[in-house]
């Protein structure tokens, strides 16, 4: 036989050709089972990466996971029950993003004392005081819900202008939220009044919201933190700094690490009950989607591997043919490989972008976020297509063995 | 006759069937692990969600509001109201008593070291200035007699897995002490209580595992307002318990003379994620309502549960754990059914395209039976019953590998392996006689429009 010249390989693509026209309704069926790996193949590689992010977002819910405190004082400190105080600037001084994962990192400056609160309304007596913490707190976007996560969504928008009348008072009336069990136990509804008092100092505070967490929390009034710091006399200062930190643990680890570096003089913690529970999870999570996604990708490609082998079965007619005519084994099974390789590139181009898409409305399903779709799982899902189709060829090597007689006699 | 040619069929090409039911096992294998891992999940995760701790909080219904700044109640002893501990042993019989994993009944007072300390050999050293702290009255690893004759392990220990404790913790009951009583013999006191102490109080006062610590009571009227305890174990909590000294319930009672009370309970339960159902308030259900309600473990029915068994109280969801985790859990088992949706559909499309195949290279045989007189019904008929043979024995082999894969990926990642579900086996095999069917659906039609004789010409 001559080498192969162009006449040749125009005879070999001719002949790959007509192999895929030959039965439509095969070509169709291989297409779909190529097609249907390729799409939960690059359905799952793109959701598998986006999905550990987004699910390491989700531990946000769980509010603030690590406190700023002020640091202990020596060793023999007479009163541990003495409340230490922190400069409250250093609350502008931590960064506000992560810079190892995405999201913002929530914060809030907290300065704590105990007052006695009382229902102060214009019409009638002052009613009886009684002791409460009260929590004045700054914090970014004046939301708490990132550090104390409580049931009421987000906060209502505040109304700056409501006018107060009743007797004059030392400093500007204010707002405040309360926790539910204070409200139940004052008997006081939003937009009242409510009068705080430590030692000498008072303020009049209007409620913007009540609060449910289930904490500690529900029985505590949040001021804005100038006004707790007027009524502790403790300008500038704040209790300790509460931060959520988004990302997965060891994210949130050098997270820690790097702040360090930049607030020594304060002690720096993680809450330990959220950031080893999270960090748990987390990992029984990313375990449990890893396993299922090398399982599904392990036997899609079996699957497939499988029904390819079955078609392939039955080109012993055709081998038996083009050897009876004079073709050589390997140039037969080169032919075929040529096929199976078409036939991979096809289902995998086609599967792969149904399931680039597959993945984004999963990742709008689970997270009403759109999946982000990563480019480089195309090419990767087209290849592992292909690879998948020119593996399930590899039973034709026995056809190397057929013999054209024996099939053209019928012996199958 | 019929049942010949399907056996005919099988035995004549064993290698070809024996692809297709490998394709079709193979499919089914992918289905049974997802399924039933996906079916076992939600408990798993839900059980992993206590490493976070405790879900419900329970306490007085008449309480003066806590004082509470850093974990610590500032609060005097005789201020608030306080709950009998004799009725704890109740919790294990509320109908969700299998959910409850855990509780701890806490009694949080203000204490001081005295100005000493008690050396090894139990000389007093009097260096050391007088500090105030917070004590911690609560369970550890308490074996709790039930009404029903069992015992219940449970504690802070169980309620808070993050806790550390170097060392052990404190056992409940005083050890009895060996005294020997001149000349006659001998006879068993109660020695000295055990107690935790937290790591950063301990650094504080150089306190070290089984070195012993005064602790007193003083603004507190009781017989007995000063107690000594040996330190068994040095507590980590990376909380404000670092800086308290925990003991036994019983011990803080009799130091603070509130003999068989508690201020607080820390109840950690397994619970289903809150559906909007769950949020509606109890009292404006309808009786059905109220029953479904009731009946599944939603965090807010076991609340309710709880308080009928302990009256007088409030019991309220922490909302920071219990959202979180309904969140949490709600994403996680979406996305797992999302993939096994997934999973399922390719299987079923490979599983459907290898059926079809068989089928459409049979061609020949369905010409040559038409040819002698058989009806389309006939051949359709025949080639089912085969395909559904073959759905049987390989969705019946796919169940068995796919349970040993779901117990594999169980046992790696939650080191429990899934149980075997009937519901699967069913669920497979009803999907594998479906997709073989629907997949040779197609060919047939075609099949039962061919014309025998062009076929058998070989056109």
């Amino acid at each position: 036989m001559s080498a192969p010249g162009s006449g040749n390989r125009a005879m070999f693509w001719r002949i790959v050709r007509r192999l895929l026209g030959a039965n439509r309704g095969r070509l169709f069926v291989i297409l779909l089972a190529l097609g249907a790996g390729a799409a939960v193949t690059a359905a799952l590689l793109n959701l598998q990466v986006d999905a550990k992010r987004r699910i390491a977002a989700q531990f946000r819910t769980l509010g603030g996971n690590v406190l700023i405190t002020p640091h202990q004082a020596n060793a023999d400190a007479p009163q541990a029950l003495e409340v230490k105080t922190l400069d409250a600037s250093l609350f502008d001084k931590i960064p506000g993003r992560n810079r190892n994962s995405d999201g913002r990192v929530a914060k809030a400056a907290l300065l704590y004392g105990i007052g006695n609160v009382s229902v102060s309304d214009s019409h009638s007596a002052p009613g009886s005081s009684i002791p409460v913490v009260f929590v004045g707190y700054r914090s970014t976007a004046h939301n708490l819900n990132d550090i104390f996560p409580s049931a009421d969504g987000a906060d209502p928008e505040r109304r700056p202008n409501i006018a107060y009348v009743g007797p004059p008072v030392p400093v500007l009336p204010t707002w405040c939220d309360i926790g539910e069990q204070l409200a139940t136990k004052l008997r006081v509804r939003p937009e009242q009044w409510l009068e705080v008092r430590v030692n000498g100092s008072s303020l009049l505070c209007n409620v913007n919201k009540v609060r449910h967490s289930g904490g500690a929390e529900d029985s505590q009034i949040f001021l804005p933190l100038p006004a707790a710091q007027y009524l502790l006399d403790e300008p500038g200062r704040a209790s300790m700094i509460a931060l959520n930190v988004p990302g997965n643990p060891a994210n949130i680890v050098q997270f820690i690490s790097d702040l360090r570096q930049i607030t020594p003089d304060a002690e720096i913690q993680p809450v330990r009950q959220f950031t080893e529970g999270e960090a748990k999870i987390y990992g029984r999570i990313s375990g449990l989607l890893s396993a299922t996604v090398v399982v599904v990708l392990l036997l899609t490609g079996l699957c497939v591997m499988a029904a390819m082998t079955n078609v392939a079965m039955e080109r012993r007619n055709d081998v038996g043919l083009m050897k009876a005519i004079g073709g050589a084994t390997r140039r037969v099974l080169r032919l075929f490989l040529a096929e199976a390789a078409l036939l991979g590139l096809a289902g995998g181009a086609i599967g792969a972008a149904a399931g680039i898409f597959l993945s984004i409305w999963l990742g709008k399903q689970v997270f009403g976020v759109a999946t982000q779709p990563r480019l480089i799982v195309y090419p990767v899902a087209v290849a592992l297509t292909m690879i998948v189709a020119i593996l399930s060829a590899y039973p034709l090597r026995h056809l190397a063995s057929v013999r054209p007689a024996s099939i053209f006699r019928g012996e199958a | 006759m019929f049942l010949r040619l399907v056996a005919d069929s099988f035995t004549r090409r064993p290698r070809r069937k024996v692809l297709t039911a490998a394709a079709l096992s193979l499919g089914m294998a992918v289905v049974t692990a997802a399924l039933s891992v996906s079916l076992d999940v939600g408990d798993r995760l839900a059980s992993e969600f206590r490493s976070l701790g405790a879900n419900l909080l329970v306490t007085p219904q008449a309480d003066s509001l806590p004082l509470e700044i850093g974990g610590v109640d500032y609060r005097t002893v005789s201020a608030g109201a306080y709950l009998p501990e004799a009725d704890l042993p109740k919790l294990k019989t509320i109908f969700w008593h299998n959910n409850i994993i855990a509780f701890a009944p806490v009694l949080e007072v203000s204490a001081m070291f005295p100005n000493m300390t008690i050396s090894k050999y139990g000389s007093p050293n009097r260096s050391i200035p007088a500090m105030q702290i917070p004590l911690i009255g609560t369970w550890a690893e308490k074996h709790l007699q039930l009404s029903d004759g069992g015992t219940f392990v449970t504690g802070i220990a169980k309620t808070n897995p993050w806790f550390h404790v170097e060392g052990k913790w404190f056992s409940e009951e005083r050890h009895l002490e060996r005294i020997e009583v001149a000349p006659t013999g001998h006879t068993y006191l109660p020695g000295t209580p055990e107690c935790v102490v937290g790591e950063k109080l301990a650094s504080r006062r150089n306190l070290q595992v089984g070195e012993s610590v005064v602790v007193s009571a003083p603004k507190v009227q009781s017989p007995q307002n000063m107690q000594s305890c040996d330190i068994t174990g040095i507590l980590s909590s990376g909380g404000p318990e670092d800086d308290a000294l925990l003991m036994p319930l019983r011990e803080v009672q009799e130091l603070v003379n509130k003999p068989g009370q508690y201020r607080k309970l820390y109840v950690s339960a397994l619970t289903k994620p809150e559906d909007d159902f769950a949020r509606r308030d109890p009292k404006t259900m309808k009786a059905d309502e109220f029953e479904r309600w009731s009946c599944s473990p939603y965090v807010s029915s076991i609340a309710f549960s709880i308080q009928e068994v302990l009256p007088g109280t409030d019991v309220r969801v922490i909302r920071r754990v219990a959202e979180g985790e309904g969140t949490i859990l709600t994403r996680v088992r979406a996305l797992l059914w999302m993939v096994t949706l997934a999973a399922l559909l390719a299987a079923a499309l490979a599983v459907g395209a290898s059926s079809a195949a068989s089928v459409i290279e049979r061609r020949t045989e369905i010409g040559l039976m038409k040819a002698l007189g058989a009806g389309s019904g006939t051949v359709g008929f025949l080639l089912a019953a085969e395909q559904l043979l073959l759905a049987f024995v390989g969705g019946g082999i796919g169940y068995s590998l796919g349970i040993i894969l779901a117990r594999l990926v169980g046992q790696k990642i939650f080191g429990v392996a899934p149980a075997p579900s009937l519901l699967v086996l069913v669920a497979v095999l009803v999907l594998a006689a479906g997709v073989t069917l629907l997949g040779s659906a197609l060919p047939l039609r075609r099949a039962s429009r061919y014309e025998p004789a062009p076929i058998l010409r070989g056109e």
